[in-house]
């Protein structure tokens, strides 16, 4: 049966007298009549539910006007004018509860508990005046959306309608698309999920189609009456109540049994979908095979035997890494942070994170560790604890449906981890482990798991929330290790039709060449029915196995990635240091210079110097060589600074080997360049790279960094007796300390010569300022400072 | 209006290219890769917003006390607006010190590459924090100019104390230096013209996704898109 929601209430109000900038909210106290007129026409055109004038209604939102200590009050007279306005009907309530307006942290500084506050204090006060449904709309965050269920959910007991507002990309704002929303939403008790705004129901169609695919709930959606244009300031929703009519059958026909309008509705556009939907027979919806879905803020990841296999990476965990440990301690998660995202460039498509440190408050750790690598990856996260309270942290701070690493059947997991999984909708792994220990054969794993899996069930859970793990146990000290894990994994497949996991490492433990252990066992595995191995997805020969075992078990069609990936591995670097070799010593070095090859350089320059080359000779014949050659491609646009650079960097490591090797050595001194960037500014990328480029070209360099005085550049000029001064500005602001520096230079009659550049001078600029030159970059600055000092 | 620090997913490649000079030349495309990873990892990303009404014909931002736009380029960039958005954004100072940490240590090229990825991750978070104002003035029928900041064109930086003022960039961290640099360096200002969707297509520089160089009179630039 199809249910009609009413259409826009703001609009409505507004034509009943309601001033831009005062609260719609508080009518329902001040002019409760206005309210249930409304109401009133919307039931007269045929609205099988209301929704209360709450929208703005949480206390975040009514604080702008003053009002935030009234929400209570303000929400249940909107659910007694609803009331009134229904009385003789069968019309049902609906409490509406839009967005608080801010972004929950990270994305912006609204404490999650903060708006599960703000959220439960009117899901209850609505609740309690008489509403039929919560009705979560117009919400742009997953985030959010999930702090009001879960509020909803532990305030009331009514059921909970979740809207989200999809923009024209299919997602909404921070990024969720409605295969995620559908799959997160469901797991976490929303009774009926949707959307609703920012389109019209021709766009809202592909939408319907995919939230009624990924879930078993019924589908609401709440169209606006088109895009809005702006006709002479105000805004206007183009699309007649005939024409939204129209929509209704496809709206149907795509899933949705709950429909209403939204923005530019009014009570002719419900009668018209009222009217459209009076004898609709409505489809047949399909029925889905529960499959396990982790999700993200913005992507869903499937785990099942018919789809490729999924890789979890475990390098997120402290254990046995002193390194990571000792960071995590001290509160830098930059290395977290790496091992996140170059598991996901490596292939990884979960991650598993483990904040287990000594000494350390797991909790804080973990839902820092989760919030930070939920905003830079978009794969989805096991969180992997022994401890309820780090697990429900992570949980919360989580803005998708997680995987629990792990439930064992050990009392306190299943006591404790289980009703957290049922809140926070997250999946399970589970570990055929005991109070007694770790079963040795294949049947008593099944067993354990089956006891797991029937206590899940009492706390709700069902088939597609949970992974199995088939254990692995060391082979050097257990002859079955292998084959019972084998047989483990059959039985699972057999037995449970779910997907199945497992740590692989532990088998090879003990003996040599672990990676042949490793992967042979993992094909063996994939072979026997494993879907998701927890691994390294560094470790070249896992993947190498995983590539072969999927063309060989038929998920590679044609085996055309495991060939494009062989491909790839073979390419020979080689070539390049082959030519090398055949040269003499110094056109070895020149090359390698101007190649940018910092690591090959030290060990030429030792070689040349044990041949009998002198240093002059080595920088004069080789790397000055090289430099000049690699000036004169720059200038003519054959190769850019980034190459300049790595060439001056293989310079710089020639030199360090030279001087390591004759530290009594003068080292060349081409002359002294005193550079500094001026007062006020703060830019000095461009200046060291200026003095990094003259300081590998042999001239002494005193680099007094940025923001520096008049007087200072002076007395240093003067000091170190420079024979020349660089000075660079980058702004329009700045660049007048130029001129100041210079006239200074001259009055403390200081002969040093005067190079400037930067982005915003020129050589007009430079001329009527009286420097000997302008510098464009830093290769030209240091062929000008040669020039000059000739 | 609200804060929103954008996801960082990944920096952009080519833009990260194009910022470091590199354009067509070929370079090690994995020593690219592995700067932009960095700059991932160390950004702390952070965006602000308010919205104005915009007198176009006296060039007037009704701000209070309000913010005369002074600049032809920038005045004829408005001319259709009736409103404007003032944004900043930021990807705060972990990154600087890293750039800075790293050339003392001899990567000069590095540097550069963290630079370039550097300044790419701001235009990104802005142009994240774009897409959160599009959802909140779409529904009032406007659509989008794409952003002009205070350098672009003959808008003068020393505008950049009301750029603050309006955008309330100091509730992210931005501060201004004497000489009207933003700190954190790595840091924008910007103005977005709303116009009226239907009149957008008259409108000469209509949102497209990046901005346009043409604009600027710095021909010589290293990062100038041909």
């Amino acid at each position: 049966m199809i249910q009609v929601f009413d259409g826009a209430m703001g609009t409505m109000l507004q034509a009943a007298g309601l001033k831009p900038g005062d609260c719609p909210e508080l009518l329902n106290i001040e002019k409760p009549e206005i309210v249930e007129k409304v109401h009133a026409a919307y039931i007269s055109s045929g609205a099988d539910i209301i929704e209360t004038n709450t929208f703005g209604g949480n206390c975040l939102k009514l604080d702008h006007y003053g009002l935030g200590s009234r929400a209570k009050e303000i929400n249940q007279a909107a659910v007694k004018a609803a009331k009134a306005a229904a009385k003789g009907t069968q019309v049902k309530i609906a409490g509406s509860m839009g967005p608080t307006g801010r972004f929950i942290a990270p994305l912006g500084d609204l404490d999650f508990d903060e708006a599960y506050d703000a959220f439960f204090e009117q899901a209850q006060a609505l609740a309690e005046a008489g509403a039929d449904y919560l009705l979560i709309e117009t919400s742009i965050d997953i985030q959010e959306m999930r702090a009001a269920l879960l509020a909803s959910k532990a305030a009331a007991r009514i059921p909970v309608i979740c809207q989200m507002s999809y923009s024209e990309d299919g997602r909404t704002v921070t990024g969720t698309d409605p295969q995620t929303a559908a799959i997160t939403l469901e797991a976490l008790g929303a009774d009926i999920i949707g959307a609703n705004c920012s389109l019209g129901p021709e766009q809202l169609i592909p939408i319907v189609e995919t939230l009624a695919a990924n879930c078993s709930c019924p589908i609401s959606v709440q169209p606006n009456a088109g895009m809005p244009h702006l006709i002479d300031g105000k805004t206007v929703f183009p699309m007649s109540a005939k024409d939204m009519g129209l929509w209704a059958e496809k709206l149907v026909a795509a899933g949705a049994t709950f429909i209403g309008g939204c923005c530019g509705t009014t009570p002719a556009h419900i009668a018209a979908l009222k009217n459209a939907l009076k004898d609709i027979v409505l489809p047949q919806r399909k029925a889905r095979r529960p499959i396990l879905a982790l999700t993200s803020r913005s992507k869903t990841v499937f785990i099942d035997k018919d789809l490729p296999t999924r890789l979890i990476g475990e390098r997120v965990n402290p254990t046995g890494r002193k390194k990571l440990a000792e960071e995590i301690r001290n509160n830098s998660f930059l290395s977290v942070k790496k091992e996140a995202i170059e598991q996901v460039h490596a292939g990884a498509d979960i991650l598993d994170i483990n904040m287990g440190v000594a000494g350390i408050d797991q909790t804080v750790a973990m839902k820092k560790a989760i919030t930070d690598i939920a905003q830079l990856v978009d794969v989805p996260l096991a969180i992997d604890t022994s401890d309820a309270a780090a697990l429900e942290a992570g949980l919360k701070a989580y803005p998708g449906r997680a995987l629990i690493n792990s439930v064992s059947a050990e009392p306190d997991r299943l006591e404790y981890f289980l009703p957290l999984a049922k809140k926070y909708g997250a999946a399970i792994l589970c570990l055929p482990i005991s109070a007694d220990g770790v079963p040795a054969t294949a049947v008593e794993r099944k067993n354990l798991i089956e006891k797991i899996v029937d206590e899940a069930q009492q706390f709700g859970l069902k088939s597609g929330d949970f992974l199995l793990d088939g254990l692995v146990m060391t082979a050097a000290a257990d002859a079955k290790a292998g084959t019972e894990t084998l047989e483990t994994l059959r039985l699972y497949r057999e037995h449970f039709g779910y997907p199945s996991t497992m740590g692989l490492s532990n088998i090879s433990f003990g003996l040599p060449n672990r990676p042949l252990i490793n992967s042979t066992f993992f094909s063996m595995c994939l072979a026997a029915g494993l879907d998701a191995p927890i691994m390294n997805p560094y470790d070249d020969s896992m993947q190498n196995s995983l590539l072969a075992s999927a063309a060989l078990l038929g998920k590679d069609p044609n085996a055309r990635a495991y060939s494009m990936n062989t491909i790839n591995q073979s390419a020979p670097k080689a070539a390049a240091t082959a030519k090398i070799i055949d040269m003499d010593i110094l056109t070895a070095i020149k090359t390698t210079v101007i190649n940018g090859e910092t690591d090959s350089v030290a060990s030429l320059v030792e070689t040349a110097l044990k041949e009998g080359h002198s240093s002059e000779e080595i920088t004069e014949k080789a790397l000055t060589a090289a430099m000049n050659d690699i000036g004169v491609d720059f200038g003519q646009g054959r190769v850019f600074l980034p190459q300049v650079l790595l060439s001056a960097e293989t310079m710089r490591a020639a030199f360090l080997k030279i001087k390591e090797i004759l530290p009594m050595q003068n080292t060349q001194n081409k002359g002294t360049v005193v550079i500094a960037t001026v007062k006020g500014d703060v830019h000095d990328l461009g200046k060291n790279i200026v003095a990094a480029l003259l300081e590998n070209n042999g001239f002494k360099l005193v680099d007094l960094g940025k923001d520096v005085d008049t007087e200072t550049i002076v007395r240093s000029a003067i000091e170190n007796q420079a024979d020349i001064v660089g000075l660079c500005a980058l702004m329009t602001t700045t660049m007048v300390q130029i001129d100041k520096v210079i006239d200074a230079l001259k009055e403390a009659g200081c002969p040093a010569k005067v190079i400037v550049g930067g982005a915003v001078l020129t050589q007009e600029y430079a001329d009527q300022a009286g420097a000997d030159a302008y510098a464009h970059d830093g290769v030209i600055a240091v062929n000008i400072a040669k020039k000059l000092l000739d | 209006m609200p804060i929103y620090n954008a996801p960082l997913k990944k920096v952009d490649h080519a833009e990260t290219r194009r910022y470091a000079g590199l354009n067509k030349a070929k370079f090690d495309e994995e020593i690219i890769e592995s700067a932009c990873r960095d700059v991932q990892i160390l950004a702390q990303p952070k965006g602000i917003w308010n919205l104005y009404d915009y007198d176009a014909s006296n060039a007037l931002v009704h701000a209070d006390p309000p913010f005369l736009i002074e600049g032809k380029k920038i005045q004829k960039h408005l001319a259709a607006s009736t409103k404007v958005v003032l944004l900043a954004a930021t990807i705060g100072e972990a990154v600087e010190e890293e750039i800075t940490a790293c050339f003392k240590g001899g990567k000069y090229s590095y540097s550069l590459l963290l630079d370039a990825a550097a300044t790419t991750a701001v235009e990104q978070a802005a142009d994240e924090l774009e897409k959160t104002i599009r959802q909140k003035i779409e529904p009032m029928g406007y659509d989008m100019v794409w952003r002009f900041s205070p350098g672009y064109g003959d808008w003068d930086i020393r505008f950049q104390p009301e750029m603050i003022r309006l955008s309330q960039a100091n509730q992210i961290g931005i501060s201004l230096t004497e000489s009207m640099m933003l700190l954190p360096r790595k840091s924008i200002t910007a103005i977005i013209g709303l116009v009226a969707k239907q009149e957008i297509f008259a409108c000469e520089h209509k949102s497209v996704e990046k901005h346009d160089c043409q604009i600027c009179e710095k021909t010589d630039c290293l990062a100038r898109k041909s």
